[in-house]
């Protein structure tokens, strides 16, 4: 199941390397320059489930954004299907940890948002309603059979991301990038949509890489859990997940498989982590801040001792 | 009905003179309708109802005027009472002017206010969207925005002649600024998210544009639409007062200058359902664009 040495990878990720201005402030007034990410190679195969773990401000944002075409790596490339990634594209699809529905629409609408200008086999636009058919196929594989027709605003945290879901993965993209996709949802729900998650990927067979914080999540779901360092984002280790059969309702949280392979996760990440703290790192806003940041002032170089 | 000196004021000054000749006699007496009485309190209620079944008009709030100066007489012109002014309305109406000076102002404030509208979602678009073009374009518009329309309405008239073209142009210069001014509040103001959403699903800019952009600050720019709503009918009764030969501005003014007060009020109670009436439809169609917003105090998350 794992990628290296496969002949033809899905997603190659070539020496990537991501570097954000920090905004001048009045402690320090020039802004300067910080790495998110560093040097991070990796192959994902066609049909894997991959899960990316690393502590707060390790950069998995940037990576998913690089991985989406959202932005443009400084250093490196990304490829799919052998072919250089250069903005985004229908061949991927992301889901955000805010569902970032678009509230005017009705949940049927946000499915169809990404197939209006979308051609059918025949090569011909889809009609109006081969993409309301669509999207009620897709709701029905989230479960929102019924629930066409209600806005966002009148669904709950659970139902508005098995939206974003079927969004998602209504104008079939191979690959499907998650942002932390369940981490605003409550301990059941996320459980619920965890295998909900898993029962879409064997069925459909997508390319799917996704972000979480969480050692369990990433345990669980992923074949592979890709640790990334504390800033700047390296990839620490790629751990294999193998918690055997996965059919039945064994509580596969509690078998021992599960537990060794989470104490391995967890023991790497909680080093990172601990630098991470104190570094004081925090995330890096959108608009190149980081509020949290007490930058000296030759940042780089600490930091590049520190990890 | 009238006296003599107000007939006179009133034919031999502009209509403001006579407005103000009129608050002017009355200084002192204490019939007159003052400023406090324009507003009927709660307390006067009372008195005001008694007065108004004594003397025969029973009217609601703002005729109720009317019952502050029962039996002097000396006003009656100048403040008709409701029935004398609906009579006035009624044949406006049957001699087909009403029509004619409501066609022309509609037909006036309606080719401004559209022109303003898709300009102004149009330019307010660009300026929320592209940095450097607010950067540019910013000073100027506060000036323009800061400069009163009805300030610059000799401009437009020795610029457009004293047709139809500098009574559109106007309305359209008033109601450009709330709707520009809304609608870069609400590009500015929408989640960032949704953009990334969007774009992450390959759109280009102009479908961004139309598809994410514009339905995301609807509510807001209907705010603008509003505002512009009544400012455009607003400067356009202003406009028509100083120079136009139909209009209800002119119908308000002209009536004033012939000492035709029935029908005066008859122009301004046309204006006021107008305004009203405007309103209400721009609020119906805001509530058909924004249908998906949570209304404040509902029962959904």
């Amino acid at each position: 199941m794992t990628a290296p040495g496969y002949p033809a990878p899905k997603i190659s990720l070539r020496h990537i390397g991501k570097e954000f201005t920090v905004r001048p402030t009045k402690e320090n007034p020039q802004g300067s320059r910080l790495t998110a990410l560093q040097d991070i190679s990796l192959e994902v195969a066609a049909g894997e489930f991959l899960t990316l773990v690393g502590p707060s401000g390790s950069g998995k944002t940037t990576l998913l954004d690089i991985l989406a075409g959202l932005t443009k790596p400084d250093n490196g490339q990304v490829l799919v299907d052998g072919k250089e990634v250069t903005g985004p594209g229908r061949d991927r699809a992301v889901v955000f940890q805010q569902y970032a529905l678009f509230p005017w629409r009705t949940a049927a609408a946000n499915v169809s948002f990404g197939l209006e200008g979308a051609t059918g086999l025949d090569g011909r636009k889809l009609s109006r309603s081969q993409r309301a058919e669509k999207a009620r196929e897709y709701l029905q594989l989230v479960g929102l059979a019924g629930f066409e027709e209600r806005f966002p605003h009148e669904l709950s945290g659970g139902m508005k991301q098995r939206v974003a879901i079927a969004r998602s993965l209504a104008y079939e993209p191979d690959i499907l990038l998650m942002d932390e996709p369940f981490a605003a949802l409550d301990a059941q729900t996320r459980e619920q949509l965890q295998d909900e998650l898993l029962r879409i990927w064997r069925s459909t067979g997508k390319t799917i890489i996704f972000i979480t914080h969480g050692i369990d999540e990433a345990v669980y779901l992923g074949q592979r859990v890709a640790v990334l360092s504390s800033r700047p984002g390296r990839l620490k280790q790629l751990v294999d997940i193998d918690l055997g059969d996965r059919d039945g309702d064994v509580d596969l949280r509690s078998g021992a498989a599960f537990v060794e392979h989470r104490h391995r996760v967890w023991s790497l990440l909680h080093e990172e982590v601990l630098r991470a703290q104190e570094a004081g790192h925090a995330k890096i806003q959108p608009d190149g801040s980081a509020p949290d940041e007490t930058w000296d002032a030759t940042p780089q170089t600490t930091h590049g001792k520190a990890a | 009905m009238a006296t003599p000196t107000l007939t006179k004021t009133a034919s031999s000054r502009s209509w403001k003179v006579g407005v103000g000749e009129f608050f002017g006699n009355c200084r002192g007496v204490t019939s007159c309708p003052t400023l406090s009485s324009l507003v009927q309190y709660p307390a006067r209620k009372g008195r005001a109802r008694r007065l108004g079944l004594g003397s025969n008009h029973p009217v609601p709030a703002p005729v109720g005027v009317r019952t502050r100066v029962p039996g002097t007489g000396g006003h009656q012109g100048i403040l008709p009472p409701l029935h004398e002014v609906l009579n006035a309305l009624g044949s406006l109406i049957s001699k087909g002017q009403l029509q004619t000076h409501l066609a022309a102002s509609l037909t006036r404030s309606a080719s401004g206010f559209e022109i303003a509208v898709v300009t102004a979602v149009v330019l307010g678009l660009l300026v929320a969207w592209y940095r450097s073009l607010d950067r540019f374009l910013n000073p100027l518009l506060e000036v323009f925005r800061n400069t009163a329309a009805l300030a610059l309405l000799p401009v437009f008239t020795l610029l457009l002649g004293i047709g139809e073209i500098s009574k559109i142009s106007i309305v359209a210069y008033a109601a450009f600024f709330p709707v520009l001014l809304n609608t870069i509040a609400g590009v500015r103001t929408m989640d960032p998210l949704l953009i990334r959403a969007a774009r992450s699903l390959g759109l280009s800019n102009f479908r961004l544009f139309q598809k994410v952009i514009l339905p995301s600050a609807v509510p807001t720019i209907f705010t603008g639409i509003r505002m512009a709503g009544t400012s455009s009918i607003l400067v356009l009764i202003a406009a028509e007062m100083v120079g136009a030969k139909a209009g209800l501005g002119y119908l308000i003014v002209n009536s004033q200058m012939s000492f035709l007060i029935p029908d005066m009020y008859a122009g301004i109670l046309t204006v006021s359902l107008l305004g009203l009436l405007v309103n209400y439809l721009l609020v119906a169609v805001e509530r058909h664009f924004s249908r998906w917003r949570t209304a404040v105090g509902s029962q959904s998350l």
